[in-house]
């Protein structure tokens, strides 16, 4: 079934959107990412990913106010929804179970 | 202070072309996103850094999520928007008449030249294409050396190239020999037709694609003393086409008829009344017929045709035919012969050969024509676009109310491309009963179309009239179309629209100044041909052709003529010669003084003792040619003495000279005179006594009392001597107006052109007028009220038109004259001068004419009441 597959990107940008809360649009996610992964995240790449999870119906969308910064261009804010936070926590229980198998030794070494 | 405030904005061409690509659902988020962060960037790293961050990431939005989804296909069933678009494209039409009609004829005129340039030129490039094995078929041409002479392109080549082609070629698997000389009478039952045909090789059939209505293909001209007939030929001779086994008389040989055939296409360029066997030359030999099958430099009117065989190419096939003229050229003096191959299909329209089968359009006049016809269809789309540029602000509101609805920039566009194509499909309509009217006009317009074009219509032809009314549609509406699909909503509906008009008046002067230019171009061109011409036709030839009567005596004796013609009171004096002069027939040879050194060309003619008397040749030394003289008298322009160092013309008398290879003694000196046309320079001349010559012209001088009377005197006279015979008989001004024939061809050609062009520009011309006036109609009134004079108005209004067109003028002089050098002067020796005001008076006069025309329009607005113009407000 199409849908409920959840990259390791995407999962990033819903886990995002939740930690920001109410403040969840383009530039802070991004900015976020960025903060947290230490990597550059382009706002094209961002896009995408925001559309298949729109699509998967993990996400809603409002449009919020405009300021003169955004050249009075509308922001467009995020929220995770239940499906989503769902589909978040099947992804860290079954990361959750493989952990709890994984032999104590594996890690001794590093 | 805001961020906004301290930075640039973002680099708005990336902005624009991120705009163009996205998606509009996402551009407003996305684009605000990334302006957002760029404020800021621009705080963190300065500006140069974050925009080009900035850049990064727009390309970096080039991927299928972001991409605006191409539309393939409208869903929706479109036909009632296709209604209206149609409806509302009728209204248009017919709410404003003046401006349709102006649009519809203008059009149409211009369509009605397209009409026949296309029709003309698919003609054209039909030639010859009948022919199964037309990719095959190659002529042989003949370059002719004349060794230190002169090196000519002839059509032509000898037979004796064809026969050993024949005998031992490996590259054409067949060959067809054809003399054109089966002209004349054919006699059947006591009965005279008069015919054009060809001798041709008993391949002929085989060769060529000339179905046989009746007779057997293989055997048609395989005996001598065969001949084929057309269909046409037969119906006259016999009324009937079964007619193979009868036997028709030809200069007292018998020929019988092997086939009747269909009658060859118009588009042929081996045209033909019958065609004879060739072996009826072998069968019954004559000098004349031994030359013409043998002789390596007889070639004036003998053709060769072959099939390059399927297993040679081109290069195998010109090395065989090099080979052959090598052995051949050793054999003679005086010339050299180069063959080349012409393929079938490139001999009509033709490239400027000389001995031509039947006459071959050049390639040249073909351009002409085509390029004449695009600048006046230009011109016309111009005045479709000019004036629908014009109405476009009466028409904003309705694309502004489109767009509300839902229209897109697009179907805009296509609405009123459709409208431009409604009105040259209108136009076509009309412009089809012009072009009937006029074709048989343009047929007649010069010799080369008069007797290769027929101008017919094809159902080929009509789809390319269909695809050119769509195309001229397309070139006319695309401008306006593009301007009012590019309307702003916003503006029209908030009643802004002086914006966008500036920039369209602008583009709408251009337009009015490119035709302006055009059409002063075209009349000053016409104007400095017609003047060359005239001076061609009036020029100071050095002797007079006044009243001069040539007949054409081909070689007859004129004692007979002329005592008959003596007897004849209208008749002043009379004498011959071998060929006219001032008509393009020249001869020259060399000439060198008695010790054979210093030779130099000299153009020469043979003429009576009565020549010089005659025509008034002005002899300032010496006498003329006497009876009792010696035979090897000669009569010489002062330009020879010159070249040869003979002194003055006093001392020159009684001196010899060398021409041929005899000596001739110098008895009198003439004035040097034009004996060619302006195309040529004056080079030395003489006049040669030769008292065994056959002579060809005997030009008769009338003392111009009942011109008509002797004229029919003379003819009767000749009917008693040669009752069989044609009467061929010219004035001498008609021969030399006849010479200039190319010119005056061009002339009416560009004449009727410039008419067009003019008649075109001047109706685009009222209708802006109209169209100013009318918009202005208020200012003017309220100027009138406050007490502008009438002169003032009119001033007011023409200003503008009258700076585009000096600007134009300005333009268009120096072009045309240039022009004119190139085209018209290029290798004419004798030139009209041409002054300033032979130039600007030309400009004057349309300047003058086009002013007129917007005056009766400024006239009208400027003598309105006030009353009526403000009353409605």
């Amino acid at each position: 079934m199409k849908g409920t597959y959840l990259g390791e990107f995407q999962e990033i940008v819903l886990l995002t959107i939740i930690v920001l809360n109410e403040n969840a649009y383009g530039v802070t996610i991004q900015d976020e990412i960025e903060k947290r992964t230490n990597r550059t995240v382009s706002r094209g790449a961002l896009h995408t990913a925001l559309t298949r999870l729109d699509e998967k119906g993990f996400i809603t969308s409002i449009y919020g106010g405009a300021t003169s910064e955004r050249g009075g261009r509308r922001k467009r804010y995020y929220q995770v929804t239940n499906l989503g936070k769902q589909a978040l926590q099947e992804a860290r229980s079954i990361r959750d179970e493989l952990w709890s198998q994984v032999p104590k030794f594996a890690f001794q070494n590093i | 202070m805001s961020k906004v405030e301290l930075f640039p904005a973002p680099p708005k061409r990336w902005t624009r072309f991120f705009e163009w690509f996205c998606n509009e659902v996402y551009f407003e988020e996305l684009q605000g996103d990334l302006e957002e962060r760029y404020f800021r960037n621009c705080g963190r790293f300065g500006v140069r850094k974050s925009k080009a961050i900035y850049r990064k990431e727009i390309l970096r939005m080039f991927r299928p999520s972001v991409i605006k989804k191409i539309k393939t296909q409208y869903q929706l069933n479109n036909s009632a928007m296709y209604k209206n678009y149609l409806m509302v494209a009728f209204r248009n039409l017919s709410r404003n008449k003046l401006f349709s009609s102006i649009n519809i004829v203008g059009l149409a005129v211009s369509m009605a030249v397209g009409l026949l340039a296309i029709t003309f030129v698919s003609e054209i490039h039909s030639y010859d294409q009948f022919h199964d094995f037309k990719s095959d078929i190659y002529r042989i041409n003949n370059l002719r050396i004349n060794i230190g002479r002169s090196t000519t392109d002839y059509a032509t080549t000898s037979l004796l190239m064809g026969r050993r082609l024949q005998e031992e070629s490996t590259n054409f698997d067949m060959i067809v020999p054809i003399f054109n000389g089966f002209n004349g009478d054919l006699i059947h039952d006591e009965k005279h037709f008069q015919i054009k045909g060809q001798y041709a090789g008993e391949d002929f059939l085989n060769l060529f694609t000339f179905p046989l209505l009746s007779g057997n293909p293989e055997l048609a001209l395989s005996e001598p003393f065969t001949v084929l007939i057309t269909e046409e030929l037969a119906i006259k001779i016999f009324n009937a086409t079964d007619v193979v086994g009868e036997v028709l008389e030809k200069n007292e040989e018998l020929y019988t008829i092997t086939g009747v055939l269909k009658n060859p296409p118009l588009t042929s360029h081996i045209k033909f009344d019958a065609i004879a066997s060739l072996k009826t030359f072998e069968a019954k030999p004559s000098p004349r017929r031994t030359r013409i099958l043998n002789d390596w430099g007889t070639m004036w009117s003998s053709y060769v045709y072959g099939r390059l065989s399927k297993n040679s190419n081109l290069q195998r096939a010109q090395e065989e035919l090099d080979r052959i003229a090598q052995e051949e050229n050793a054999k003679v003096e005086h010339f050299r012969i180069e063959p080349h191959m012409e393929s079938l299909t490139d001999i009509f329209p033709g490239d400027g050969k000389n001995n031509q089968m039947s006459i071959v359009m050049p390639k040249r006049s073909i351009n002409q024509v085509v390029i004449l016809a695009l600048i006046v269809l230009f011109s016309a789309c111009f005045n479709y676009t000019n004036l629908s540029i014009a109405r476009s602000l009466r028409r904003a509101k309705e694309v502004g109310v489109r767009k509300v609805v839902g229209a897109k920039k697009a179907q805009l566009y296509f609405q009123f491309i459709l409208e431009a194509i409604l009105v040259s499909v209108l136009a076509l309509v009309i412009a089809f009963f012009l072009f009937k009217l006029i074709r048989p006009g343009f047929i007649e317009l010069n010799s080369y179309t008069l007797s290769t074009t027929t101008l017919e219509l094809t159902p080929k032809i009509y789809l390319y009239f269909s695809i050119f009314a769509l195309l001229i549609g397309f070139l006319a509406g695309t401008l306006p179309a593009l301007l009012m699909s590019k309307i702003k909503t916003i503006h029209v509906l908030k009643g802004i629209s002086g914006r966008s008009s500036s920039k369209g008046f602008n583009l709408r002067r251009v337009i009015v100044g490119l035709q302006f230019t055009l059409s002063v171009g075209f009349v000053i061109l016409v104007g400095l041909a017609q003047k060359q011409y005239k001076y061609a036709l009036n020029f100071d030839l050095g002797y007079t052709t006044d009243n001069i009567v040539n007949i054409y005596l081909d070689g007859r004796d004129p004692s007979l003529l002329s005592t008959e013609l003596k007897k004849i009171p209208g008749v002043e004096s009379l004498s011959t010669i071998y060929f006219l002069h001032s008509t393009g027939t020249l001869n020259s040879d060399y000439v060198s003084n008695i010790q054979g050194t210093d030779s130099v060309i000299t153009y020469n003619n043979y003429i009576d003792y009565d020549y010089l008397d005659n025509m008034n040749h002005k002899i300032i030394a010496g006498q003329n040619f006497t009876a009792d003289g010696p035979a090897n008298q000669a009569i010489v322009t002062e330009s020879l003495l010159q070249k040869l160092s003979l002194g003055n013309p006093a001392e020159a008398i009684g001196k010899e000279f060398k021409f041929y290879n005899q000596n001739r003694l110098i008895v009198g000196v003439v004035e040097n005179f034009h004996y060619g046309t302006i195309f040529n320079t004056l080079q030395p001349y003489a006049f040669i006594l030769d008292r065994d010559r056959e002579m060809y012209y005997m030009n008769v001088k009338l003392n111009g009392n009942d011109i008509l009377g002797t004229m029919d005197k003379i003819e009767k006279a000749w009917t008693q001597l040669y009752p069989e015979e044609e009467f061929y008989a010219t004035f001498y001004s008609d021969a030399i107006e006849r010479t200039y024939s190319g010119i005056s061809s061009s002339i009416k050609t560009f004449g009727l052109l410039a008419f067009v062009a003019i008649s075109i520009s001047l109706l685009g011309l009222l209708g802006i007028a109209v169209y100013t006036t009318q918009s202005r109609i208020k200012e003017i009134t309220i100027r009138k009220v406050l007490g502008a004079s009438l002169n003032n108005l009119v001033l007011l209004l023409s200003k503008n038109f009258l700076i585009i067109f000096l600007i134009s003028s300005v333009v268009a002089i120096p072009l045309a004259y240039s022009l004119f050098k190139s085209l018209v002067l290029r290798n004419i020796e004798y030139r009209i001068s041409v002054g300033f005001w032979e130039l600007a008076g030309e400009a004057l006069i349309i300047i003058i004419i086009a002013l007129l025309t917007i005056g009766s329009q400024t006239f009208r607005a400027a003598k309105s009441s006030p009353a009526v113009n403000l009353r409605d407000e």
